[in-house]
């Protein structure tokens, strides 16, 4: 009777020092599941949206081609019709290039020293970098286009972009979602406080007209670049 | 004496079933809860990448249908003015980022580092504005084409940080980060290597890595709309 007593005693406790193992092991595994599944959900979520956006846009090139297609198997389109749209294609590639002047309606910064520190290349980079997060279709600096090779450094005490020396007070104008724009400038602790901080005088401006001028034919250079065909 | 190992034996049992009912409780509450919302949420998300795919692959087919048409009607109607003008584009697009290319260059390749050491965490791994810089560096130094993980830099390219991942061009990417420039590949070589930036990412173990290379192919940038549409808002100004 006592070795029996001893043995079940034995096992009770064995079953439940592997139990008590088991359940330290599964909660600690659950905090670090947990911690892993919530950090991957919003990001899960966020990615979905992009990618059924995409999605949604592809579709709609597709059919658009589609019936650009059909049209002209069937032969429904002229000589001049067909003139016309490679020449609007061509206009729309040289006007994403920044090759062309282009009116529309945003916003006008301008931006000068006040106390001490002089506005800086990477000053200017930061706000430009803000802007093209912000779905900007142009931007310029003191009337100088900035297009997608565009460089901005430093010349002494001014900048240079695109090659040329620039003066303050520096002007940047942006043609897109004015608000979306100036929203994403004014966040807590975004560019403009930022700014402030350094004494910059600075002025914000929505504006319905803005006129951005384009860039040197010359300055967009390919000659290291090989067409791919696809 | 029996009294006692009684009453260890009666403590020990509850214990026993107060686990037992804890540990069921816990697989039943956990399983469900989060296991499912974000399995499910990737499921999703990998259907609408495999649509994507296939979406990618219908718009490739059809543009080069179209291209062959376009071409079709320069040569059988030997329509001058149609070949005059395909060229024309051809060359504007190549301008616009609109078209792959290919050269000589740089690929720098930027990772995590391996482990995090006594500083701050937010000094191990990359964000967007190192990044960034290294962007403004290849385009100081003469870079004609630049690609973020096969995203091509145009104008409104800014690559975001999102957690330990980054967007560029709508579509996101974990690290390493694999940034291509053609150009002249000694100056752009010499260009990233001497920024003090890069110095300092090296110093926290954040690998980065220049290469010189012969032969570099640049995508051209994906777009999702139509190119006029992608220019709503703008109008020439002559």
């Amino acid at each position: 009777m006592k070795t029996f007593k001893t043995i079940s005693l034995t096992a009770v406790c064995l079953v439940l020092g592997i139990i008590v193992a088991w359940q330290y092991r599964s909660v600690k595994m659950n905090q670090v599941l947990a911690q892993y599944e919530k950090k991957n959900v919003s990001e899960i979520i966020e990615e979905l949206l992009i990618e059924k956006n995409n999605n949604e846009n592809l579709k709609q090139r597709i059919q658009e081609l589609q019936k650009e297609v059909d049209t002209f198997k069937a032969g429904e389109t002229g000589v001049r019709e067909n003139v016309e749209a490679l020449e609007r294609s061509v206009l729309a590639a040289r006007v994403k290039a920044g090759l062309e002047t282009v009116k529309g309606a945003g916003l006008i910064i301008t931006i000068e020293a006040g106390g001490l520190k002089t506005v800086e290349d990477r000053h200017i980079e930061e706000l430009i970098n803000e802007l093209k997060a912000s779905d900007v279709q142009a931007i310029s600096v003191n009337d100088e286009r900035i297009v997608a090779m565009s460089e901005i450094r430093k010349a002494g005490d001014y900048i240079m972009v695109n090659g040329n020396q620039l003066v303050p007070p520096y002007t940047i104008k942006a043609i897109g979602q004015a608000d979306n724009m100036e929203r994403s400038l004014r966040l807590l602790g975004g560019v403009l406080e930022k700014f402030q901080y350094f004494e910059f005088k600075t002025t914000l401006k929505k504006e319905e007209n803005v006129v951005i001028p384009a860039i040197r034919e010359e300055y967009i250079k390919t000659d290291m670049l090989t067409p791919v065909v696809q | 004496m029996s009294k006692g190992l009684r009453a260890i034996t009666f403590i020990l049992f509850f214990i026993f079933g107060l686990l037992i009912n804890l540990q069921f409780k816990g697989i039943i509450m956990a399983e469900p809860k989060n296991g499912a919302t974000a399995k499910e949420l990737a499921a999703q998300l990998e259907l609408e990448k495999r649509e994507n795919e296939k979406l990618m692959e219908q718009l490739t087919n059809i543009e080069a249908e179209r291209e062959m048409l376009w071409r079709n009607i320069g040569d059988n109607l030997n329509n001058q003015e149609i070949n005059e003008l395909l060229k024309k584009r051809d060359y504007e697009f190549l301008r616009a980022g609109l078209v792959t290319v290919s050269g000589r260059g740089v690929v720098i390749t930027m990772e995590d580092a391996p482990a995090v050491g006594e500083l701050d965490i937010e000094e191990y791994i990359i964000h967007d504005n190192n990044v960034n810089d290294i962007l403004d560096e290849l385009k100081v130094n003469g870079a004609q084409a630049i690609s973020v993980n096969g995203e091509r830099v145009v104008l409104t390219t800014k690559p975001v940080c999102a957690g330990p991942t980054i967007i560029v061009n709508e579509s996101r990417y974990p690290p390493p980060y694999v940034i291509k420039a053609i150009g002249d590949p000694d100056v752009l070589y010499d260009a990233i290597e001497n920024m003090p930036q890069v110095a300092f990412m090296r110093l926290t173990n954040i690998r980065i890595d220049v290469e010189k290379q012969e032969e570099i192919t640049i995508n051209r940038y994906r777009m999702y709309s139509t190119l006029e549409n992608s220019l709503k808002g703008l109008e020439v100004v002559n």
